[in-house]
């Protein structure tokens, strides 16, 4: 699905990525950790084509994201909340999202219907623009956004920070859920129990490298407590 | 002391430090320019006044209008001033007195360059008073008091923005004040007059002018005191959702939703509002040139105001183009939209406007049939080549825009750039010369000919156009994301 080739980024003699090879098979769950600095928002936008490579590309279903506009007819992402229309009321953004998709009002209110229980009722109806919303809503709203149009490639930066617990476990039970979906699924996050509980795959990235390539095991979230409890 | 510093260090280091420093530069010659403008127009008044006004004395009749000058003022300053409030968000915890930091919002508010009317307008007044044969007490005590009202109006500033029951009681005040004086009713503005006709005869009552200043700092004070919680007076109000607003540009077709999109954010947010508010002032701008005979021989005036009252839109609002969406650039970057139909939307859109207007500009045959039909010429040329020309110019400009906020009069540090300012020249110049040298050689109706096949042209060949011009979109596309990155 995703292959990653001799990716780096430099800013100003500083390489805050440097990725020889990394691919991803459709349908993985892929879980991407490490401490600040580590260049996981830096992959993520070069994944999204946000900034530009030094070296190196990236191919999404076998397109460069950097040459051609065709990887985002089936890519879905929300990284941070420049990814929402403040002004919109959420019915009207994700409407707006569905339009630029071209996806049926019949399937935006199938795709929002998985999400009720995860809305908790605060998101739809509210009668508020997204500005108003609070932090956390308007992270539903936007990880919401990113499902519409069934994408076969999800990209979530941080999806967990932000949310109220309840709201981290209906979030992890539905990613859960998407694993017979046959959908590509990328998420990075700060919180190891999550992470090992959604992915099948988890990557560690340190100062820009790829420290770790695991496959989950029982093993796993104690590895990765090991690792960062030493740093 | 300590805010001040704080102020200082917002000030340099912000990331548009630089580019600040350049705008205050061109701003400074602007300021410099239109206050000279206006230190010419009021220094005229008082020797116009005493040649046309036989009857009675020059300051008589400018004290009597005087009244109308403030309302003008305090609407002038609730559209553009910007009040420093949002800002000190930070600095509710810290253990700083709230009279202290309500203290320095309220001097820092006096800073701002509308405060200096009673120096280009009042000051040339008071100095040909003088000149006439006024004593030099009576002139102070004239404009020490207007200079105290200036102030006044500044602090007022802040409850017409921050209160409603303040903004409505004032505009009905201003209203019964106008349609008194209309109907013969009562003539407040002629009472106030007198009052201050008075104050000319008894110059030591000059200080009475501290009374209204005093009351007006204390009430403010008090409501911003009341109002010193982040739920109150310091957030941004939040609005009543307009539901279902502009539904029905769906029925324009496929990507209508675009410019829904467009037509939504120009509605709910307070910087783009104001646009349309110069938008619709534009409309109006002619009237300044084809009322004067002196225009009528005088090729580059009449396109130049022809171009104004049609291209407003396309001249306020396409300058910001992409910039307006720059709080979600990211997102329309990777959607499933491409860069030509984001064009194309942006260019629908002003062409819809700049249509609209040409219809509302119907009017202007009472000019004569030759001013409409220039004014529709020029709107064609702005659809069809001022249009593409702001599209292209827009993307050199690449700072970010806060969306609900207003621009600052005079401190329009918010998305500009030296580079466009260069080409409204092209946007100028180049139709004068289109109108001008067929209309010189041949006659008028060649240069409306020329106009117009020029826009035709660009209507024409819009796909071509903006294809051409996505591809320097794409070119500039991770610079200005990156630069759309930086906070405000």
């Amino acid at each position: 699905m995703i292959q990653i080739n001799q990716i780096s980024k430099t800013y100003d003699n500083t390489t805050v990525l440097s990725i020889d090879a990394l691919s991803l098979a459709a349908g993985e769950h892929f879980g991407l950790v490490g401490n600040n600095g580590a260049g996981k928002t830096t992959l993520f936008s070069l994944l999204l084509d946000l900034i530009q490579p030094t070296t190196g590309n990236i191919t999404n279903n076998e397109i460069d994201v950097a040459k051609s506009e065709a990887w985002k007819s089936h890519t879905g992402a929300f990284v941070d909340e420049r990814f929402l229309i403040d002004y919109l009321t959420p019915e009207e953004y994700f409407a707006f999202v569905a339009q630029l998709r071209h996806v049926s009002n019949e399937e935006l209110s199938a795709t929002l219907a998985e999400f009720a229980s995860f809305f908790n009722g605060e998101v739809l109806d509210q009668n508020k623009y997204i500005r108003d919303l609070s932090k956390g809503n308007q992270k539903k709203v936007g990880l919401a956004a990113a499902f519409i149009g069934a994408p076969s490639l999800v990209i979530l930066d941080e999806p967990f920070a932000n949310l109220d617990p309840s709201s981290q476990i209906r979030l992890k039970r539905f990613l859960a859920s998407e694993v017979n979906a046959d959908k590509t699924l990328l998420i990075s996050s700060h919180d190891l129990n999550h992470v090992t509980e959604v992915c099948e795959r988890i990557v560690l990235l340190e100062k820009g490298r790829v420290l770790k390539d695991m496959p989950k095991t029982p093993q796993t979230l104690k590895e990765l407590h090991e690792y960062f409890s030493e740093q | 002391m300590n805010l001040f510093r704080l102020q200082w260090k917002a000030t340099f280091r912000s990331p548009q430090w630089e580019a600040k420093l350049s705008i205050k530069i061109i701003m400074g010659f602007l300021i410099v320019y239109f206050g000279g403008a206006f230190v010419l127009g009021a220094s005229v008044i008082y020797p116009i006044l005493f040649k046309t006004v036989l009857d009675r004395e020059p300051l008589e009749v400018f004290n009597s209008v005087l009244l109308y000058v403030l309302f003008f003022e305090l609407g002038v300053r609730f559209l553009l001033q910007q009040l420093p409030v949002t800002n000190i968000q930070t600095l509710i915890l810290l253990p700083l007195s709230k009279g202290r930091v309500i203290r320095h919002i309220l001097f820092k508010s006096v800073f701002s360059s509308i405060n200096l009317t009673p120096l280009i307008i009042y000051l040339p007044f008071a100095i040909s008073m003088y000149r006439d044969d006024y004593l030099f007490d009576e002139v102070f005590a004239w404009w020490s008091v207007l200079l105290l009202l200036t102030l006044c109006l500044n602090f007022l500033t802040f409850l017409v923005n921050k209160s409603n029951w303040f903004f409505w009681t004032a505009l009905v005040v201003m209203v019964l004040v106008v349609l008194g004086d209309y109907y013969d009713l009562f003539y407040a503005a002629k009472k106030a007059g007198v009052l201050f006709d008075l104050l000319v005869q008894h110059p030591s009552f000059w200080w009475t002018g501290m009374v209204p200043l005093i009351l007006t700092y204390g009430i403010v004070f008090r409501y911003l005191k009341r109002q010193f919680y982040l739920d109150k007076g310091l957030s941004v109000k939040k609005e009543q959702v307009r539901q279902n607003s502009f539904s029905f540009v769906d029925k324009l077709g496929q990507d209508a939703f675009l410019i829904k999109n467009d037509l939504r954010m120009i509605a709910r947010n307070a910087r783009p509002r104001q646009v349309m508010v110069m938008v619709a002032l534009f409309l109006f701008y002619g009237l300044i040139f084809f009322t004067q005979e002196i225009y009528r021989d005088m090729t580059f005036a009449l396109v130049f105001a022809a171009l104004f009252v049609t291209g407003g839109f396309t001249m306020t609002f396409g300058n910001y183009v992409p910039a307006w969406d720059s709080s979600y650039y990211p997102l329309l970057m990777t959607q499933n939209i491409s860069y030509k139909d984001y064009l194309l939307s942006k260019w629908n859109l002003m062409a819809f406007m700049t249509f609209l207007a040409a219809i509302l500009s119907t009017p202007y045959l009472y000019f004569g049939a030759d001013i409409l039909l220039l004014i529709w010429a020029c709107s064609i040329f702005t659809i069809g080549v001022g249009t593409w020309v702001t599209l292209a110019g827009g993307l050199l400009n690449k700072t970010p825009m806060k969306l609900n906020a207003k621009a600052k009069a005079f401190d329009n540090t918010q998305a500009f750039s030296m580079t466009q300012f260069l080409l409204v020249i092209p946007k100028l110049v180049l139709p004068v010369m289109l109108y001008g040298i067929p209309a010189a050689i041949f006659n008028e109706a060649a240069g409306i000919f020329t106009l117009t096949s020029a826009g035709i042209l660009g209507i024409v060949l819009r796909q071509k156009i903006a294809a051409w011009i996505t591809r320097w979109y794409i070119q500039q596309k991770y610079a200005t994301i990156a630069a759309f990155n930086q906070s405000v």
